[in-house]
């Protein structure tokens, strides 16, 4: 026998037919194509049981009430709750992409310490340990008031503290970040007496008259203020805005009233001037020199000046103002776009004395004078004697841009320390290289941040803190909401990373100091502290998540004091040459402040906003000169230059650049930093005399082609 | 004669005289082919039938054995422990919680699964990584809720139609895991073949559909099983 | 066909003089449903929104010129006649969508779907997005993602569910409690999201829900062109390119003239003629 090809052949067939016989084929083919479905790589969530919590969201002022989808305990989804005093159900998109800051990859995930130019990661006890050696030497240097404060805003438990330890330790500098609750607290104080802010009712107003005020665009409490607008149609209210470009604010007014950029204070006067003069204002309780007030503004904000310099003609402008008193329940709301940065003082002020001619103070869908919510009482701080001489000492500027000014033009250290807590000046004030530049000359700079950003990169030390998702905080609910409300915080999650409460790593600084510093801050934890402080609504507020403090129409008629306009302030004047007038924009979808937008938010930009990595710049075609929609151009101001695309959009007064906040960011987040540029690179700050305020809107600039 | 007759009358002539001249030998041949047919014709059938099912799944063992049956007498029926959650969503295999709900840190019996399961995961507060014989892809919705809770018949079905005499068994089965599909073995079926006798033997998409067609008239739409 | 007693028709109604483009319904649409995001995400056409607000103007100088915000989910077409068949279901060869004839929602299934995209040229609205590239999650961010929506890979086709999953889960929750589900019960994530409350969500069979109350959907079709059911008798309503007769089950709502008229092409003085004969329906197929 010899075993030949066909023997082989044999062994083949009786393979195959074995085989076809078999289960094997059907199976394997069936199981393949299974297997051509399996995709190992993509992620296969948990499931498990779905439960709700409730909190309260602080990524902006607004403060809405959240609630936190788990599936066993780990959170998958933020949504708005439903019958929180603040938004009822509903939520931004800032709030809704909440939980892609937990997982955020600029995240600070351990304390970090400055060495030369790099940060290197120490434990919390060496880092706690370095921030009190270098304090004890400041103290120990009998320079206390050296020591300096930043804060997103006063409001609250966190600032509270802060200045506490300020306080003990003997510095007055103390400041915030410039906030639309801080300006109308000025404003309040300026004409109704300290210790106030102003409330606007617009869900009961038949007509809205807003200074640009951004309503849908994140001024104020945003969903409130959404809410409020969308009621309009039903309630048949108007909403007439005032502003050069045709904002969404604008697009969803009743009547868009484009005024040449950086005038509403004029147009606010001489709409007072109108109703002084036509005799349709109500004489309400107005002290310092009402006489002197009716006669400079009539003189100075006649119809024909105002026309002259807003451009909106003298005829529209009395309709305007007969419009405005005639309606049943008028209100004029100021601050333009989110009512924070680049504003003054003479607009604010100018905008609340025309809700007082025309009697809208403390009146259902008016202007509501109410009393800061004062739910915080700490004991006294515990002081020594380097303390009380600090705490003597003069603070050195105004407001934290006048810091800024102060402490590059002074030869020596201002501040020989500077702890940042929930804000990110080197970013958001203009001019970012001055901010910077003073940082660098603070010889010790603390930085509370949760993510590694312009500011935390200038720090010497980063005690990281947990995000709003982690932590436990009151929220207090301001920036022109005509009520008062007080919401909790809780962790929803423990800290993802190695990250504490700020208010906790605070505690352990003053305690690590010891003496009298440490005796001023004799909690165990932030938690311990919180409910010892708000004692007397802590039961409601931990129980129901949220206390209203002051609610309703208040009562009486305010004192406006008017001597602040009778002496009329001098405007603002823009800085820079150029055919152009910059101006920076709020878009609702990014955020010119803290935290920068996440990666949902930045992915619903439109790409007549961001294009690629450039910033798109929007002008009216009749300035455009050459200029080609989608092409390249050079912006240039006095303070920078930049390469942008160009949008030609006739929703914009000829003459105008509408650059918008809140792009150009520049630390380490592929999906969110590295893109367009800051506006605030180009535009510097110009300071309003007496206010302290920053009020520069925009500045002059030159655009050419690429 | 045309060129192409002339070829074919070769060409037949050529094979004639090979075939004549090969005959005895090539006998031989094809009998050893037929042999080497049968043998690999047996070799592959059997492999096929008994050797490819054994290659084609790896068995788990499960964390420790589970005695349902011992659970059911104590504890009650199924839905004791597998029960649907207020929300109306499954509850699925108990965790850790609900197994303390009755257990503690202390054996309650003497059995060697209970003293693993009270060393290993109670006092480690562990979770007991089970292996979940039903468990179906990601992409696949099912709501017991729809099954045992629904409007008729359809929807008042036993745990046992779809699951079988689990309750009663008084060990765990290993788990068996598709080498390439990575499903368990209880999805195809334990029939190679994939046929079933009982209701429960698999659980494809096919075994949905025709009880959904026997029961509603239709196998529904794609989204009522698949998300 | 299949018949269904009481099936639902699950439809939207967006107000679009409310909305304000704020893009809040976007990011709870991504939230909900795992959508992923990449490093840029300027180039629309491969970003992928479930629910895209689109930005209309009037086309107008300044200072005439108006703008207006038009969110834009899958219109969940029931195609030509109220029939099922719509565009991406019709053309889809892997039957990887359908129309569910119990509820009107348009499927999309992943696992199915094999990437020919065909669908997404029988889209007339740009519903529907393909996966070029696997989705990434920056490490740590996938312990966000929700079970209830299966993560998508390279190679296939995703679009708007109406999040179908919210449906399960509402009616999870009346089969525990023995009962129908509540208008309230489901609604999509965009709708819930909307600080403006601009989206109105629900079942256009049901009269009494909000949605048919505004919509007030014809139930005959239209004398001039029988492909279309289901027209508003609302004359500030209307459906994006409603002659086609794709029977979109996601209506819009505007006081504004210019807006309505976005909605669809028309030639020179069409719309004039067309808005002297409204409610009686001057189109012809």
């Amino acid at each position: 026998m010899k075993i030949d090809r066909r023997s082989f052949l044999g062994l083949g067939l009786g393979a195959a037919a074995g085989i076809a016989v078999s289960p094997v084929g059907v199976k394997l083919t069936d199981d393949s194509s299974i297997w051509t479905q399996n995709w190992p790589w993509t992620p296969v969530p948990e499931d498990g049981e779905i439960t709700y919590d409730p909190s309260v969201c602080s990524l902006c002022p607004g403060s809405c009430g959240i609630s936190v989808r788990k599936i066993k305990g780990r959170p998958v989804k933020i949504e708005g709750a439903d019958g929180y005093p603040v938004n009822n159900g509903g939520a931004c998109l800032h709030g809704i992409a909440g939980l892609q800051y937990l997982y955020d990859p600029s995240r600070v995930k351990t304390p970090m310490r400055k060495n030369g130019n790099r940060f290197e990661a120490i434990s919390w006890e060496e880092a706690i340990s370095i921030v009190a050696g270098k304090l004890a030497d400041i103290r120990t240097d009998g320079a206390p008031e050296t020591l300096g404060v930043i804060t997103g805003s006063a409001a609250g438990s966190m600032p509270a503290l802060f200045k506490r330890f300020l306080d003990a330790f003997g510095s007055p500098n103390a400041y915030e970040m410039p906030s639309l609750e801080g300006n109308l607290q000025l404003t309040a104080a300026t004409l109704h007496g300290a210790g106030n802010t102003i409330g606007f009712d617009l869900e009961n107003s038949d007509f809205v008259l807003s200074f640009g005020a951004g309503i849908i665009e994140g001024w104020g409490s945003p969903v409130a203020c959404f809410k409020a607008n969308a009621s309009r149609k039903e309630r048949h209210a108007k909403l007439y805005q005032i502003e050069p470009r045709l904002s969404n604010t604008a697009a969803g007014a009743d009547k868009w009233i484009p005024i040449n950029p950086g005038t509403e204070a004029d147009l606010a006067l001489g709409l007072c001037a109108v109703l002084l003069s036509k005799n349709l204002f109500t004489q309400g309780n107005f002290t310092g020199g009402f006489q002197k007030f009716t006669a400079v503004i009539q003189k100075e904000y006649s119809p024909t000046r105002v026309e002259a310099s807003t451009g909106i003609p003298a005829a529209d402008i009395e309709a305007l103002a007969v419009a405005f008193a005639k309606a049943k329940a008028p209100v004029a709301v100021p601050g333009k776009g989110r009512g924070d940065h680049g504003q003054n003082l003479k607009e604010f002020a100018a905008v609340q004395t025309l809700n007082a001619l025309a009697g809208r103070l403390n009146q259902e869908g008016g202007a509501f004078v109410m009393a800061q919510p004062e739910y915080l009482s700490f004991p006294e701080a515990a002081m020594d004697e380097i303390a009380e001489a600090g705490a003597g000492k003069e603070k050195i500027a105004g407001s934290v841009n006048k810091l800024i000014e102060d402490i590059n033009g002074s030869d020596k250290p201002l501040l020989n320390a500077l702890f940042v807590h929930n804000a990110n000046p080197c970013y958001t004030l203009k001019n970012t290289q001055r901010v910077k530049d003073a940082f660098k000359k603070v010889p010790f700079v603390v930085s509370f941040s949760s993510f590694m950003d312009e500011t935390a990169m200038e720090a010497d030390v980063i005690l990281p803190a947990s995000t709003f998702l982690e932590r436990t905080e009151d929220v207090p609910a301001g920036a022109g909401l005509p009520k008062s409300v007080i919401g909790l915080a809780t962790p929803q999650v423990d800290p993802v990373f190695n990250t504490k409460n700020p208010g906790d790593a605070l505690i352990q600084v003053a305690q690590a100091m010891g003496g009298t510093i440490a005796e001023s801050f004799e909690w165990e934890t932030y938690d311990e502290c919180l409910e010892a402080v708000a004692a007397d609504i802590w039961d409601s507020l931990s129980e129901e998540g949220s206390v209203v403090v002051a609610e309703g129409v208040p009562e009486g008629t305010p004192a406006v004091d008017v001597s602040y306009l009778a002496a009329n302030p001098t405007s603002v004047e823009m800085k820079g040459e150029g055919d152009f007038t910059l101006v920076a924009i709020d878009n609702m979808r990014l955020t010119g402040t803290i935290p920068a937008a996440s990666p949902f938010a930045i992915k619903t930009v439109s790409d007549k906003v961001l294009s690629g990595t450039q910033t798109v710049v929007e002008i009216n075609p009749a300035s455009a000169k050459g200029l080609k929609d989608g092409g390249e151009a050079i912006i240039a101001t006095e303070q920078g230059e930049a390469k942008v695309k160009v949008n030609l959009n006739e929703g914009i007064m000829p003459g105008v650049i509408g650059m918008v906040k809140g792009l150009g960011h520049t630390f380490d987040n592929p999906y969110v930093a590295g893109k367009g540029v800051n506006v605030n690179d180009l535009i510097g700050p110009v300071i309003e005399p007496g206010s302290g305020l920053d009020a520069a809107f925009g500045i002059k600039a030159t655009l050419k082609k690429a | 004669m045309s060129e192409i007759e002339n070829k074919a009358e070769h060409g037949s002539m050529d094979g004639a005289g090979e075939c004549a001249a090969g005959d005895p030998k090539d006998d031989k041949g094809l009998g050893l082919g037929v042999i080497f047919f049968m043998v690999a014709f047996l070799v592959c059938f059997l492999s096929g039938w008994l050797l490819f099912p054994k290659l084609l799944y790896s068995k788990h063992e499960q964390p420790f054995n589970f005695d349902h049956e011992l659970h059911t007498a104590e504890a009650g029926d199924c839905e004791s422990c597998h029960f649907l959650r207020e929300d109306g969503t499954w509850s699925g295999i108990p965790n850790l919680a609900s197994c303390m709900e009755c257990h503690t840190d202390e054996p309650m019996g003497e059995t060697e699964d209970e003293a693993i399961f009270c060393e290993e995961y109670v006092a480690k507060e562990k979770e007991v990584p089970w292996f979940v014989y039903s468990k179906q892809p990601d992409c696949v919705f099912f709501s017991h809720a729809a099954h045992i809770n629904g409007e008729n018949a359809a929807g008042k079905m036993d745990c046992k139609t779809c699951h079988g005499p689990i309750g009663e068994s008084t060990s765990s089965r290993p788990y068996e895991e598709n080498r390439i599909t990575g499903y368990s073995r209880d999805i195809w079926g334990k029939n190679i073949w994939g046929f079933k006798k009982h209701s429960w033997d698999r659980m494809k998409m096919d075994d949905c559909a025709n009880c959904h067609v026997e029961m509603d008239g239709h196998k529904g739409y794609c989204f009522q099983c698949h998300k | 066909m299949i018949q269904h007693e009481n099936a639902h028709k699950f439809g939207m109604v967006v107000d679009l003089d409310k909305c304000t483009g704020c893009g809040s319904c976007m990011v709870s649409c991504m939230a909900e449903n795992n959508v992923p995001f990449k490093e840029d995400e300027t180039r629309k056409k491969d970003s992928i929104t479930w629910m895209r607000v689109y930005k209309l103007t009037n086309g107008k100088p300044f200072p005439e010129t108006e703008v207006v915000y038009m969110p834009r989910p899958c219109q969940h077409c029931s195609g030509l006649g109220d029939h099922g068949h719509s565009p991406c279901v019709s053309v889809c060869p892997a039957t990887a969508t359908d129309y569910g004839y119990d509820t009107g929602i348009v499927s999309q299934i992943y696992t199915r779907c094999f990437g020919c995209r065909y669908c997404m040229g029988a889209c007339p609205y740009h519903a529907r997005y393909f996966n070029w590239w696997d989705p990434k999650w920056p490490e740590g961010q996938e312990n966000y993602l929700s079970p209830n929506v299966s993560p998508r890979m390279r190679g296939v086709v995703e679009k708007c569910s109406f999040c179908y999953h919210r449906y399960q889960l509402a009616r999870e929750k009346g089969y525990m409690e023995e009962r129908e589900i509540e208008e309230n019960e489901y609604q999509t994530a965009c709708t819930t999201a909307c600080p403006a409350g601009a989206i109105t969500f629900g079942d256009l069979n049901n009269p009494e829900h909000e949605v048919t109350k505004i919509v007030k959907p014809d139930p005959h079709p239209d004398p001039m062109n029988k492909n279309v059911v289901g027209k508003s008798r609302n004359p500030k309503v209307f459906r994006l390119l409603e002659r086609l007769g794709t029977n979109t089950k996601v209506y819009y709502m505007s006081e504004r003239e210019w807006v309505r008229k976005a909605g669809d092409n028309y030639l020179d003085g069409e719309w004039d003629k067309r808005k002297n004969h409204h409610g009686s329906s001057s189109d012809h197929g």
